[in-house]
């Protein structure tokens, strides 16, 4: 049933349906952005709520509404289209972004090898980052509580024998225990992660450092 | 010998349509099927509403882009406002909010009408993206990102270019036989889903069922209203 790296149907279905929050919904996006597949199963998805709006009892509007809209439109200026530069990064991602670079964003060292940018914090403490691993560092052994969704933009790591590449995403909720990412030597690995509540980390060393790096 | 009937009156259209209007028919002989220039070739001469009730939504859209026709705007109007406002609805909003998001819908048709590619897309799948990420934007207040550009909506399939009020009809039979093809169970993932728009967590919490359950059910409604829907495209 589950394909390794790719996320399942249901969470297409609450993409289409507008049901994630922005953090899932930019995580999902740039996902299906590597995935022409996931890309078809989305528009179908889309087709579906389409059709399901068509088939609403249509409601009254208001008399005037179809004026006002002339009145506006005759107003509205000419939309002036900005270049855009996607820096070689997903389209959904550039655009998140701003058309920055990931190396004009404001990374913070975590630690050896590990530095983060947190792009937003959501309700119920649900937060987005950018982490960027050297090529062969090991992230502390942890638990979780609430669902951590992790895609790969650049380079490689390990969770046991299952690889995750570029445009993959690992799926970790609470009953992922002991999860211990090994990143490939190589390349650094730079990951768009989505975490609902603070990671429990189990080395002493890591407990106390977490509060500063703010994972 | 049909085929060299169609290319002469298009190329009639072409010759009637001087000044202003020949850069929509080079376009429209350039872009459409030969039966939809013909279409829109008969609509620039009949230049009144009633004309548009033989026109797909997709056909309409185009005359909004390429003349900022008016009527055409009026005909989709009419039929797409009171429904966008009924899925609006759905959200725990005031009437007047939900008016006032409509209308923002139906103007953001008429700025972008143009970046609308009809063998790409179609409008009310388009109009859906719009109502649902204004309302994502205006009320809960947040970003809602999209896998493509407006303006390059990528492997879309085109709709087919026959008889497309039948199968607009058709789509709406459709959708209506393969929601009701589904169990009861798995209907009610996908109105929450669409019609609420609650996660996963949160239709475990409104229906009392283990997440694991609630994600499986959606998995099994996707693939059957795939299924039954394969084809609409």
């Amino acid at each position: 049933m589950k394909t390794h790296g790719i996320i399942p149907d249901e969470w297409i279905v609450s993409y289409a349906s507008g049901a994630l929050s922005e953090a899932h919904a930019l995580v999902v996006a740039t996902h299906c952005h590597f995935h022409p597949a996931l890309q078809q199963k989305l528009i179908d998805a889309e087709n579906i709520g389409a059709l399901l709006m068509e088939s609403r009892p249509p409601v009254k509007v208001s008399s005037h509404m179809f004026d006002d809209i002339i009145s506006k439109i005759d107003d509205l200026p000419n939309e002036v289209k900005q270049p855009s530069n996607d820096n070689g990064l997903p389209f959904p991602l550039a655009e998140y972004l701003n058309h920055k670079s990931l190396d004009q964003l404001n990374w913070r060292m975590m630690g050896p090898g590990l530095s983060q940018v947190r792009l937003w914090t959501g309700p119920n403490d649900e937060r987005l980052w950018l982490l960027k691993a050297k090529g062969g560092a090991k992230i502390p052994s942890h638990d979780h509580s609430g669902l951590e969704l992790t895609l790969v933009l650049q380079g490689s790591y390990h969770v046991g024998k299952d690889q995750y590449g570029p445009g993959l995403l690992e799926i970790a909720d609470d009953e992922t225990k002991n999860h211990t990412p090994l990143i490939d030597a190589g390349e650094d690995c730079i990951c768009l992660v989505v975490t609902e509540a603070p990671i429990k980390i189990h080395s002493l060393l890591g407990r106390l450092a977490q509060p500063f790096i703010g994972l | 010998m049909v085929f060299i009937r169609i290319k002469a009156m298009i190329n009639a259209g072409r010759q009637i349509c001087i000044g202003n209007r020949e850069a929509f028919c080079l376009t429209a002989q350039g872009l459409m099927s030969d039966s939809l220039c013909r279409n829109l070739y008969k609509g620039s001469i009949m230049d009144e509403p009633s004309a548009f009730s033989d026109y797909s939504h997709e056909q309409l859209v185009i005359l909004v882009a390429r003349n900022k026709d008016r009527h055409a705007f009026h005909h989709l109007f009419d039929y797409f406002a009171p429904r966008i406002k009924s899925y609006l609805l759905n959200f725990n909003m005031s009437d007047q909010k939900a008016e006032d998001l409509t209308q923002e819908v139906m103007i953001t048709l008429w700025q972008k009408a143009d970046k609308f590619d009809p063998q790409k897309a179609r409008i009310s799948t388009w109009l859906f993206r719009v109502a649902r990420n204004k309302y994502i934007d205006k009320v809960r207040q947040q970003k809602y990102p999209e896998v493509n550009a407006d303006d390059h909506i990528a492997s879309m399939i085109a709709p087919e270019k026959t008889d497309q009020n039948l199968k607009e009809q058709q789509d709406q039979g459709r959708i209506k036989m393969a929601m009701a093809a589904l169990n009861d169970e798995q209907r009610k993932v996908i109105e929450l889903s669409f019609f609420k728009e609650l996660s996963h967590s949160q239709i475990a919490a409104e229906t009392n069922l283990p997440l694991g359950t609630v994600k499986s059910r959606i998995r099994m409604a996707f693939q059957a209203l795939r299924e039954e829907l394969g084809d609409y495209r």
